[in-house]
């Protein structure tokens, strides 16, 4: 998957967990899941589980700590789907 | 140090309690020292997923204070220990907590810093406050329901909440709040930042503030 696949995915990852679906069409590699997309922390847990399950990865907890924004997020996907 | 402020609420209903309790989801917020520490609430009433999410809460809690102190910082939660939680007892109606957050300073190093928490679980809602002081002497703290759940509105509530709090214990009214280039709120009377520091937090159809009055 290249990084355009990987972010139509991740918006399928992130849509129950935000209320703005407008922002969420219209996300880029800047976006930041808990100021731009108002994700509520309690849900970051929820995401790293749901991403693991999507793209059939693990991700250890270094690596979660990295996913803050859209681009750091497909980052950690990408490494872990080509290794 | 400078004076902080960290609070946190989780309303349990919109929380997923099946999966909270899977190894897979609760170890990535506590540690196993912090899994063992649930045998002293075995029987207590106290369900292992609520358990998790009081950890939770108070781990959030101490982040948004080192934050506004450092911040760079990103919120690990395995990197903020729990080191001891008890239940209400006697006159207290809250969980006393005593939690160690490490930080990475450079390449190699780790500080450490020792806090302290309070919190309250009523009703599904868990609210938690921390502080450097064990007696919480000068933080001032509150939680209300709303009838709406959208940010933009969780947002307002909580500010006006936070707002009319502080009036009172400051004794002006030309004060609002505003966030810094970190993300944490501040205090601004007219356009002058007061040192004050605060933090708020809300989840569904509930908002909670927490400041401490005492400035350093």
């Amino acid at each position: 998957m290249d990084r355009r696949e990987i972010l139509e995915e991740l918006k399928r990852v992130l849509e129950p967990y935000t209320e703005n679906k407008e922002l969420l069409r219209n996300i880029n590699e800047q976006t930041d899941l808990v100021k731009d997309l108002k994700i509520n922390s309690s849900n970051l847990v929820d995401v790293i589980i749901d991403a693991e399950a999507k793209y059939n990865i693990e991700i250890d907890f270094d690596s979660s700590e990295k996913m803050i924004s859209v681009g750091s997020c497909i980052d950690v996907i990408s490494d872990k789907i080509n290794k | 140090m400078r004076n902080s402020s960290g609070n946190d609420l989780v309303y349990l209903p919109a929380t997923r309690s099946e999966r909270t309790r899977l190894p897979r989801f609760y170890s990535r917020i506590l540690t196993a020292a912090e899994v063992e520490g649930f045998a002293r609430f075995v029987g207590s009433g106290l369900p292992f997923d609520h358990y998790v999410w009081l950890c939770w809460s108070v781990k959030e809690s101490v982040y948004k204070y080192q934050k506004r102190l450092f911040p760079e910082l990103v919120f690990a939660p395995l990197r903020i220990e729990v080191q001891q939680i008890d239940p209400p007892c006697g006159d207290l109606d809250f969980y006393a907590g005593i939690v160690v957050a490490q930080r990475l300073v450079g390449p190699t190093g780790v500080a450490s810093q020792t806090l302290f928490s309070r919190t309250w679980v009523r009703d599904g809602v868990i609210v938690t406050i921390v502080s450097e002081d064990q007696q919480f002497t000068d933080t001032h703290w509150g939680f209300s329901a709303i009838d709406s759940a959208t940010y933009a509105d969780q947002s307002a509530a909580v500010r006006k909440l936070a707002l009319g709090e502080l009036s009172s214990v400051l004794s002006r009214d030309d004060l609002r709040l505003e966030k810094d280039a970190a993300g944490c709120p501040i205090v601004l009377a007219g356009d002058q930042p007061l040192a004050i520091p605060i933090s708020l937090a809300h989840h569904e159809g509930f908002i909670a503030y927490s400041f401490c009055s005492k400035t350093v």
